[in-house]
Order: structure tokens, then sequence, then C-alpha cells
């Protein structure tokens, strides 16, 4: 990439936008002016409404058995600011509804209010009641309001508060009466006092919602400079004049997203300032004690978290921009986008969840709770790292979606297909594939959260693998009317490839076990989890044939044909083969769900990819799979544990597990039509 | 082969619901020499434009090559685009520039010396007539005005290929005029001028050598002379309508 090319229509784009009196009003003038005169208009109103609710007399009725000693109390106490009149009225809920009063005040007996009671039970049920149930034997007073109207629910409101106060004098009167020495007052003083400090809490409520209002302001501004940038081009016509320059598609993209970047950033800093302004000026009150406090390691990595969210909405924004054909369909399609944006970004408001789970490999999502935790002082470093890692390849990832957006022929041409999306068939597949895993990592996780049926060992096992893996692989290989020999590799390995494998099964399983001690040093598994996992994976109650079919020969069946099967044969041509093995490596990993898991399921996965990719043939890779998990169940039967051997055992594991891997390479019949160096990507 | 314009089996397939597997442009082939003007003859929908974007790099072809002054446009798109001035109807200006920024704009994204810059800006404000109005925004400007901002930016970066795809549509006759004068300056500065059009006065009077082009496949390319005696009609227009008709 050419920086000087960059530079040049980096300018470019910021001098047009500049020049663009929309963006300029949209972007800044706008929100100078509207939000004080919102402030101002919402301040007026309420400052009416309470000088308006101050001057009120509100005009009540009462009636019921009780009435007398409602009317003692009222008048035993005096009601500073608040302005009483009983009106004598013949049937008090005509007069309610007629608006001649605000409120009726019901006394009822005890014996009044129980048949009451018994003759409302229908509509109680419906309508719970916000009280507390009645003691048997206690009188009720019913405050009856209209809840539509503002004065007849202020004035039930301050009868109600005025009233508890009333009866709680006359209770303090009576137990003094009755001999009780001390003001009840004095029983004990109650306090409340959070260990946590002032900074610490307002970081915490803060973080909760920073990531989205930055979301928010970023979207919302930088979609200003977006559907200018591609779509607003398209209109004009001068996309077609620049895309004739000596330009790179990538330097385009890059200035354009920088010049996006930059608009949301000045219009978030405008936005700040501007509730900075307020906040000096005592127009947005902020909460007493609240004390923010920013150290800068915590801003540092807030920072460092946050760049990558802004290059990902901008690169998102770009590629709208880029698939819509008018400024006006951009628009259409922003609103949708900007909804779906916002939904990961809530993460952090969620009650319970934590930084230690799949969140951390939801792009946005992770960020969310990463900025609350920083902000609340508590730094959890390998989980902040993963997340800012996740964050940068969905960044990356987006940009270059970006990039080929601006490549499609669709933005020139009138045809709204290209010679795969008509073929369709394996080339489309191709480009459809990582959608399908998307949407069967989605049903496996929804099935597992939502079906209390499948949570059983048997039918979880009997839906994952034979619904979920083995299904969603044929109905792929008949949509897209793959070649079945080669979507699933079924070719026959040589001969000599076999006891490699055999000798990989308990090599690499030392391996494994010595990975995720590895890992385990970095991201710690509670114990409880493990034992709830060989609890949950080897139930008591079912017999051991049972269990090495459904935990052994099942996945070692259906899971390689899933993940070795069309996932494979669908990304050969797009990825060179390390990229390869690490891509279908982590979505394996992924698939199995449990945070601690990825790691030791993804590195099962890279070996068992790279085993499909040496053979060209995916028996292999069942036989490994089937037999690493029948050894580890075989060794958990007799209390085995493998996880607490010495690093030498893993050493000696990986050794020999290198060894057969070289043995398999060296008899390889490698999997064909693999994307190599210098080959176009597919 | 020398020529600074080369294509070989050229083809362009779209797609789309509605017509299917549209076959845009099939195997053409042609070649332009420095200092020529190359027109491309056909109706609308022949596959003019699509040749000359796929020569542009805008759109990718199907199958077959094309090169400016040996770049390739698939393999070396952006050193084909340094050398290249691309002008057509649909290739419009930025609004919101002064015609000085546009022109500087172009040289500049086209790696045109960067201490040359002002100089050369200057020179193409002076020769193309805009000082009067080079500090007015295009949007300010009358379709003629615009008309020579565009020329000057084309050539901002003085490219020895020069693509000018069916450049008067929309013109009055004083301006195609001007333009066809300005495209004759360019031949004689030595420029190769690849030119579309479907107006057959206007290639009759322009072109050095015209390529007939009809349902996407060059039916027939030679001098106009050579076209006369090959069809034994003399005027274009029959001539155009020979070719046509006998391949229909």
């Amino acid at each position: 990439m050419n920086r000087a090319s960059v530079r040049i229509l980096f300018l470019h784009e910021m001098r047009m936008l500049a020049r663009d009196r929309r963006t300029v009003i949209l972007a800044l003038v706008l929100p100078l002016l509207v939000m004080p005169l919102m402030l101002y208009v919402v301040r007026s109103i309420e400052r009416q409404r309470a000088r308006s609710l101050k001057e009120t007399t509100f005009r009540y009725a009462l009636s019921g058995a009780e009435a007398g000693t409602v009317r003692r109390l009222i008048a035993a106490r005096s009601a500073p600011g608040l302005r009483l009149e009983e009106l004598p009225v013949a049937d008090a809920e005509a007069a309610l509804r007629a608006r001649r009063i605000h409120f009726h005040l019901r006394a009822l007996s005890a014996a009044e209010a129980a048949a009451l009671e018994e003759a409302e039970v229908e509509v109680s049920r419906r309508r719970p009641r916000e009280e507390a149930a009645r003691p048997a034997g206690v009188p009720l007073v019913e405050i009856r309001f209209q809840g539509d109207r503002e004065e007849s629910r202020a004035g039930a409101a301050a009868m109600r508060e005025y009233l508890l106060e009333a009866a709680r004098s006359e209770r303090d009167r009576l137990l003094r009466e009755r001999g009780w020495a001390m003001d009840p007052a004095d029983l004990f003083r109650l306090e409340r006092r959070s260990v946590a400090g002032a900074a610490q809490a307002a970081g915490s409520q803060i973080g909760k919602f920073l990531t989205l209002f930055f979301v928010m302001f970023l979207l919302s501004g930088g979609s200003v400079a977006a559907l200018d940038s591609v779509a607003g081009e398209k209109e004009r016509g001068s996309l077609e004049t620049l895309l004739t320059t000596a330009a790179r598609r990538s330097e385009i993209v890059a200035a354009k997203q920088l010049a996006i970047l930059c608009v949301a950033l000045a219009i978030l800093l405008v936005n700040v300032l501007n509730i900075l302004a307020y906040v000096n000026f005592k127009l947005i009150e902020l909460p007493a004690d609240w004390e923010i406090a920013i150290g800068p390691a915590a801003l540092a990595v807030m920072v460092a978290l946050l760049i990558p969210v802004g290059v990902f909405l901008s690169a998102v924004l770009l590629s709208l921009s880029a698939y819509a054909r008018s400024y006006k369909e951009a628009q259409l399609y922003f609103f949708p986008v900007y909804l779906v944006s916002l939904v990961p970004a809530v993460a952090a408001v969620l009650p319970g969840v934590s930084l230690r789970s799949a969140i951390v490999l939801v792009p946005l999502a992770n960020v969310s709770v990463a900025v609350r935790e920083v902000l609340a002082g508590r730094f959890d470093w390998p989980m902040i790292a993963l997340a800012a890692a996740v964050m940068v390849l969905a960044a990356r990832g987006t940009m270059r979606f970006s990039t080929r957006m601006l490549s499609d022929e669709r933005l020139i041409t009138a045809a709204d297909l290209d010679a795969a999306a008509w073929a369709r068939g394996p080339a489309l597949f191709s480009r459809h594939v990582f959608a399908w895993y998307a949407v069967m990592a989605a049903v496996l996780f929804a099935a597992a959260v939502n079906f209390p049926q499948l949570r059983s060992f048997r039918t979880q096992l009997l839906f994952n693998e034979l619904v979920l893996f083995l299904g969603g692989s044929l109905l792929m290989i008949w949509k897209y009317r793959l070649p079945v020999r080669d979507a699933l590799a079924l070719r026959r390995p040589r001969a000599a490839v076999w006891p490699a494998v055999v000798a990989a099964v308990p090599a690499g399983h030392l391996a494994a076990a010595g990975v995720f001690r590895l890992a385990d040093l970095v991201v710690p598994v509670p114990q409880r989890l493990l034992e709830q996992f060989g609890r949950e994976l080897m139930p008591a109650d079912v017999p051991a044939w049972q269990l090495y079919l459904f935990v052994a020969l099942l996945p070692g069946i259906c899971e390689e044909i899933a993940f070795r099967g069309p996932l494979l044969y669908g990304l050969r041509r797009r990825f060179r083969p390390a990229t390869l093995v690490l891509v279908v490596g982590v979505i394996f990993g992924v698939f199995h769900i449990a945070l601690f898991r990825l790691i030791p399921t993804a590195f099962l996965g890279m070996v068992l990819t790279a085993l499909a990719l040496l053979t060209g043939s995916i028996f292999p890779g069942m036989l490994l799979h089937a037999g690493n998990n029948a050894y580890a169940y075989w060794l958990a039967r007799r209390n085995i544990l493998v996880s607490e051997w010495s690093w030498g055992w893993y050493a000696a594991g990986a050794a020999v597990f290198a060894a057969c891997l070289y043995a398999i390479y060296r008899a390889r019949t490698p999997y064909p039509g693999l994307r190599w160096a210098g080959a176009p990507r597919e | 082969m020398n020529e600074p314009v080369v294509v070989q089996g050229l083809t362009k397939y779209f797609y789309d619901e509605s017509r299917g597997e549209v076959r845009a442009v099939q195997e053409v082939d042609f070649a332009c020499r420095a200092g020529e003007i190359f027109g491309l003859l056909g109706a609308n929908g022949a596959g003019k434009t699509t040749t000359l974007r796929m020569l542009a790099t805008i759109l990718a072809p199907t199958a077959g090559t094309a090169s400016l002054l040996g770049h390739d446009v698939v393999r070396e798109p952006e050193e084909a685009r340094r050398h290249l001035g691309f002008y057509s109807s649909s290739t419009a200006l930025y609004p919101r520039l002064t015609a000085r920024e546009t022109i500087e704009f172009f040289a500049r994204i086209n790696r045109y010396p960067a201490a040359q810059i002002a100089q050369r800006v200057g020179e193409l404000i002076e020769r193309f007539g805009i000082a009067s109005y080079a500090d007015v925004r295009v949007d300010r400007l009358s379709t003629g005005m615009k008309q020579k901002v565009s020329i000057a930016r084309t050539v901002a970066h003085d490219p020895p290929v020069l693509i000018f795809d069916e450049p008067t549509v929309g013109l009055d006759v004083l301006n195609a005029l001007e333009l066809q004068e300005r495209i004759r300056e360019f031949r004689a500065q030595g420029k190769t001028i690849v030119f579309s059009t479907h107006i057959m006065s206007e290639a009759e009077k322009l072109c050095d050598r015209i390529a007939i082009i009809h349902d996407g496949r060059i039916l027939a390319c030679d001098t106009l002379d050579g076209l006369r005696r090959a069809t034994g009609t003399h005027y274009l227009e029959d001539i155009f309508v020979c070719y046509v008709k006998g391949r229909e």
C-alpha cells in the first residue's frame, strides 16, 4: 500500500466532507444546537410541571367505615407544601371520573376489606397489588386515582407518603403510650456502605454503557461520512472516475475508512464535550457520590480495545455504503445495521455476563464487557488480550471485506450476480461455507440453551452428531451438488499411514494434555468446571459400550464428516494450507462450546485437518479422532490422570507424535485442489 | 508486439437473475499504435463500454488478456492505470472541488511528479481556457465548462494512452466539435487514443482505424479506406450495415 496515495485520498475525502453542508450540519451544528435546545425544553417543562403541582390543591373524597379515623389522621398532621381539600360527594367514583376530585380515599374496616378482596379475587389475580398482603383484622385504606391523569397520579402519590408518615407517627405514639421507653427510631441505625471505592462503583456504572454509547455515536457520526463516501459517489458518478486512477482499491478503502473514522471520532468528541459542558453548567446533573478516576493503565487498555471497534464499525459502514446502489438505499440499510450493532454492545449491561465466557469471542460484546471490567478496576489480562485480538481480527476481516466490496463489479455494472452465483454449485458453496457453519453453531448453542429435552447425555449427542453434523453436511452436499467423494475426501490413504495413526493416538493425547496444561498457565480452568464436565460426559448410569459409542465412535465419524468434509472442501481454495489448518481447527474448537476446551479442541482440530491434508482422506482422521476420545475415556475409567503427569511425559508424547506425523508425511497423498503460494484466492 | 494497447481474446460475461448469462464481449482482438486514434464503432449495447472498462481495469475479463504499454490489466492494474487517461460520459467530476483542485488531485493521485504538478496544472488551465473559472466549484459550472475540466483531469498526469468512451454523448454541436479538436491535438502529441462511438460521422472524421463491434464481437477492423474496399461501399453507415446485416 502506498502511504502517499492514502494521504492524498484521505485529504481529498476530508476536503469533500468539510465542503458538504449536509455533513457539517448533521455532524456538528445539529448536535450543538439540538442538545441544549432539547435540555432547555425538557427542564422548562419539568419546572413548569413542578410549579403547577406545587400550586395545586388536591381535592379528594373520603368514604368507608374507617373514614373518621383517616380524617383524624390527616387533620392531626401538618403537611408543608401539600394543599389538600376534602370534598363531600355522593358518588366518589363518579366524581373521580368526572375530574371533580383528584383521588378517592376508601377507608375500609377489616371486614369490609376482606369482603372486597374476596369479590375482587379474580381482578387482583390478574393485576397484583403493589402493596404487601394485608394481615387479617387490619383495616384497608385504598387510594383510588386516575393513572392516566398527571395531577391525579401526583396527588395519590403525595397522599400515600403523607398517610404512611401519619401511620408511623400514630404507631410511635401508641407504643410510647403503652410504655415503650425509647424512640422507635433509635432501635438501630441502618447504613449501606460499598467496599468498592466511589471511583470503582462509578467506573462500573459508566463501563456498562461506555461501549454502547461509543458504538452509537460512532455509527451515527460515521454514517454521515460513510453514506456519502461510496453510495454518494456512485450516485454522482465520480466513483468510476476514481477507480480509473492509479490508486489501488485497498488505498481507496483505507483512505475512505480513515476519513469515516476521523469524522466519527470528531463527532464523538463534539458530543462528549457538549455533554461535559452541560454537566459543568449543571444542565445535566450527575449523581452526588460519583467520582470518575481513570488511571493510565485503564485508559491505555480502553484505547487499545476501542480503536479496533472504531476500525471495525467504519469498515462495516463503508461496506454498507459500497453495497447500496444509491445514497437512499444506503440510508435504508443503515438503520438495521445500527440496531444489529447495538445488540452485542449492550452485553455489559446484562447481569452475570463475565469476560471469562464465550462472550470473549464475540466482537463488540467482548469489548463491551472488557471495558466495564477495566473501568471497575478488574484487569483480567489474558481475557482482555484475547478480546482485543478477536476485535482486531474482526476489524481486519471487515476491512478486507470492504476492499472486496469496492472491487465488486456490481458497483459499476447493472449485473446482480457473478459467475459463481450464477453457476451455483460448488463455486458458490465456497463463498457460503462460513455462513453455513455459523448457522450450525447458532443452532448448536440455541438448542443447548433452549431445549431441556436435549440436555441429557444421549439426546444431546445424538442431536449434535447425527442431526446437526451429519445431517447438516449431507444437506450442504445436496444443496450445492457437491461431488460426494471429493467433498467427503473418501479416498484410500497409503497403508503406511495406518500404523502411524494408531501410534499417534496415545502420543497425541499426551501432547494435547501438555497443550492443555500450558494453556492452563495462561487461562486457569477451575477444577469445579473440569469435574462437572467429566460428570456430564461420563454419566454413571450409561453402560460402557454406549459411552464408547457416543463419546468415541459417533464423534469420530460425524464430526470428521462435518469438519474435514464440506468445511475443508469449501475452504480449500480460499486459504493456503497452513491457514486452512488454523481456520478449520479453530472452527472445530468453537463448536465445542466451553471456552476452557477451546485451545485443546482447536489443537486437536488442527492435527486432524493436517492429517486430512496430508493423506487426502477423511479415514485416518476418523481413526485418530475416535481413538483419541476412546483412549481418554479408557484412562478416565481407570482414574489415570494424564493431566497430572510430569512435563517429561508430555515432551515424550509430543516427540512420538511428531515422529508419527513425519511418517504420515513420508507416505503422503495430498488433498487435491489446495491453494498453494502464488495461486489466486477463489 | 510494440503496440501500446494490445487486446487478445478479451471476453466478458455478465450474469443476472432476469437476463441470465449475458455475453457482453466475446473474444475481442485488436491492437492500437502510438499516435493513432482507434475507433470502436457499434450500436448501443454492442460491447464498446464493457471492452473499454476492461481496458481501464474497472471490470475483470472473464477470459483473454489486455495490456497497456506492456502492463497486463489483470496482473498489474495500478501500473496500467498509471499510463491511462479514461474519459466517458459516466465519469463525473467531484462537484465540491474547484476546477484547479480537480486537475491537481488527479495529477497527484496518478503519481505525476510532485514538483511539477503546479506547473502542469497551470499549463492545462491555460491550454483548455479554464483560467476564468479555475477557482469556481465544479457544481457551479456549465456543461461545456465541466467538459473542459473533465478533459483536463483526464490528461492531468500526461498519460500516453487515452480512452474516450462515447465522449460526445449529451454535448451540443459546438462542444462536441471542440472535443474532437482536442482529441486530434492529443494524437498530434503522439498519444494512443481508443475512441468509442455509435455516431458514424464522428468515427469517419476522427479515427485512423475503425473496429466495428456488434453483439460483443469485432466484425471488421481496418482503415476507413480498407473497409470501403472490403465492402465496396463508400459511406461508413453503409459499411456498418453491410457488416452487421452480414453477421445477422
